[in-house]
């Protein structure tokens, strides 16, 4: 992690206060120039300010702060967490996109606040990844079939719909997964940081099905590269190695070809014809779109190449006609509550402990979290009231 | 420090952090509790900084600030290089010791003058009293509490204020005022107050006796 903390000492030193600056600027996007005409110096002394050569002064510091969208109070905190994930996507870009740098500055933010949050407390996220699994010559393909079977049987996942892999990520991986509305374009995003670990995030704002394949897709990555950040848009065209392979990955783990298969069986059996209706069934038991069905079947050869296409030329399958096979089924509302609110639940618990231990200002969190201080009012509302409920019945354990 | 002392002074001046000035704005009478009290209100750049930053979501604080000074009822001070390494010590160390910028100066900027800190925030409070003794602080609920606000305003004046910043900013109020704003406003408007303690908030759900 790009973290400068030093825990044995009250303040920064001076190299360090110069390369938080330095990643504050590089946020802001301003170049050395930009930021030294805003505080009046030459570029050189804002150079030597940087590499701590030279102490800022507190005036130039307030200007500087103001420029970069932060407080003073941010880049001098002993502990606060200065982590730059942003440079690793960008990498990845041929040309800049600012929906994917907004989101990728979204799911650092977030890490970050959650990092020095649970610095502050004393707490961490514990780790249960599963072994890594480097993209090895030969078949992709059936690398990625097999390693998606390893990874549902470690963890004991069976033959069934994979329902919510926010909660897999999450509670059993231990995987730093958020779910935010991102721009419709992104799907989801992966990086992984020594100190922070594994971090996804999602696209709450595209369908369950969706949300799944663009989890396990990520997870993909998780198993297969992972020091590589990734982002996973709509007009991904899986061309490298690594993208086919997660591709593969994701339908096999969530249409397992065993599973597909015998389930296939059973309800085509004694029957000439693929139908709609078989379609449909099969969709709703894997939790998957009615096109990854029909396309997971041509891949494992039970239907014929084309078929998705027939269908398409032939007036589709119509959500009409899935309710009149499934009948009026509850819109699913998997990860729904991970997406609502200002931020994510457990970084509101964490803000909300840190703020009733008063380790964290108002002013503070606000600024960790991004939020203006009517919104973080909203997220530290009832703290209080959580303390006055104090009762030992309900101590935790620890 | 009772409820109404802090005002015993007309010179002393009121620096306000950017909490009290959302609270204020809030009550949508901020102009007329302002004007209630002859003491000289300020707000420091750096909680206008904050203020300003904070745009978001439809709220306006910024902009009803600019309004107060353009309107000469609150005056915008910078911090003086005499106190520089008091504001410094307030926002340079560990998270636990500190204080984010605005509220750091608007504490440095009354110990510069010897005014009132207007200040809500919990931890801004204790850092306060512990490390600045002698300085005199002040919640925005005490302002609003004040007999000055009632005779300006009226009582129903003073609590339409206090309810529309206990419900529309979500006020913090030191538990050691709560007693005497339930008195003003009434148990029943206080229980329906989210920001307010629990017993508060259930004490109008108790059987009467």
């Amino acid at each position: 992690m790009d973290a400068g903390k030093s825990m044995s000492r009250e303040k920064l030193t001076d190299t360090e206060i110069g390369e938080r600056l330095r990643l504050a600027r590089e946020s802001a996007k301003l170049t050395q120039a930009d930021a030294a005409a805003l505080v009046g110096v030459v570029r050189t002394t804002l150079v030597a300010i940087e590499q701590g050569k030279r102490r800022v002064h507190m005036d130039e510091l307030q200007k500087l702060a103001t420029a970069y969208r932060t407080s003073a109070n941010a880049l001098l905190r002993r502990e606060a967490v200065h982590l730059d994930m942003v440079p690793r996507f960008r990498k990845l870009q041929e040309s800049s996109d600012d929906a994917v740098e907004r989101a990728t500055r979204l799911l650092n933010d977030l890490v970050r606040a959650e990092v020095e949050l649970e610095d502050a407390l004393g707490v961490s996220r514990s780790r249960n990844y599963p072994p890594e699994r480097p993209i090895l010559p030969g078949d992709i393909r059936a690398q990625a079939e097999q390693d998606a079977q390893e990874l549902r049987d470690w963890l004991g996942l069976g033959p069934g719909p994979v329902t919510d892999i926010v909660s897999i990520l999450d509670l059993q991986l231990g995987v730093r997964v958020y779910v935010r509305p991102l721009d419709g374009k992104v799907s989801g995003l992966f990086a992984y940081d020594d100190t922070a670990g594994a971090c996804i995030l999602l696209n709450a704002n595209h369908p369950p099905e969706r949300l799944t394949q663009s989890g396990v897709h990520e997870t993909a990555h998780f198993v297969s590269t992972r020091r590589q950040a990734e982002v996973l848009t709509e007009d991904e065209r899986f061309t490298s190695r690594e993208e086919r392979y997660a591709n593969a990955f994701q339908r096999s783990f969530i249409t397992p070809a065993r599973a597909v298969r015998q389930r296939f069986a059973e309800i085509t059996a004694g029957q000439s014809h693929l139908t709609r209706r078989h379609i449909i069934l099969l969709a709703h038991a894997f939790g998957v779109s009615r096109e990854a069905m029909v396309r997971r079947l041509e891949e494992l050869k039970l239907a014929r190449e084309g078929t998705w296409d027939w269908f398409l030329t032939n007036g589709g399958i119509s959500d009409d006609q899935v309710r009149q096979v499934l009948g009026d089924l509850p819109d699913r509302i998997v990860n729904a509550a991970r997406a609502q609110g200002l931020v994510p639940p457990r970084l509101a618990l964490l803000a909300r402990e840190a703020w009733k231990k008063e380790i964290y200002s108002e002013g503070q969190l606000a600024r960790l979290l991004q939020l203006n201080r009517h919104e973080i009012r909203e997220i530290l509302d009832g703290a209080e009231k959580e303390e006055s409920e104090a009762n030992e019945l309900v101590k935790l354990p620890h | 420090m009772s409820s109404s002392s802090f005002l015993t002074n007309p010179r002393a001046s009121l620096i306000a952090d950017a909490s009290v000035v959302i609270n204020l704005n809030a009550t949508a009478r901020a102009a007329e509790i302002i004007k209630a009290v002859s003491n000289l209100f300020i707000v420091t750049e750096n909680a206008c900084a904050e203020l300003e930053a904070g745009i978001r979501n439809g709220h306006r604080d910024h902009a009803q600030l600019l309004e107060l000074i353009d309107a000469g009822l609150v005056r915008r001070a910078s911090l003086g290089n005499a106190v520089m390494i008091v504001y410094e010590s307030l926002i340079d160390g560990s998270t636990s010791r500190t204080l984010d910028d605005g509220e750091a100066a608007t504490i440095a900027h009354a110990q510069e003058i010897g005014g009132v800190a207007l200040i809500d925030e919990r931890k801004a409070r204790t850092l306060c009293s512990a490390s600045f003794p002698h300085l005199q602080i002040a919640s925005t609920v005490e302002l609003l509490m004040h007999d000055a606000v009632a005779g300006a305003i009226g009582a129903d004046g003073q609590v339409d204020a206090l309810m529309n910043a206990l419900t529309n900013a979500r006020m913090r109020v030191p538990a050691e005022h709560v007693g005497k704003l339930t008195a003003i406003i009434g148990a029943k408007r206080a229980a329906s107050c989210s920001s307010l303690p629990k017993h508060v908030r259930e004490a109008d759900a108790a059987p009467q006796k």
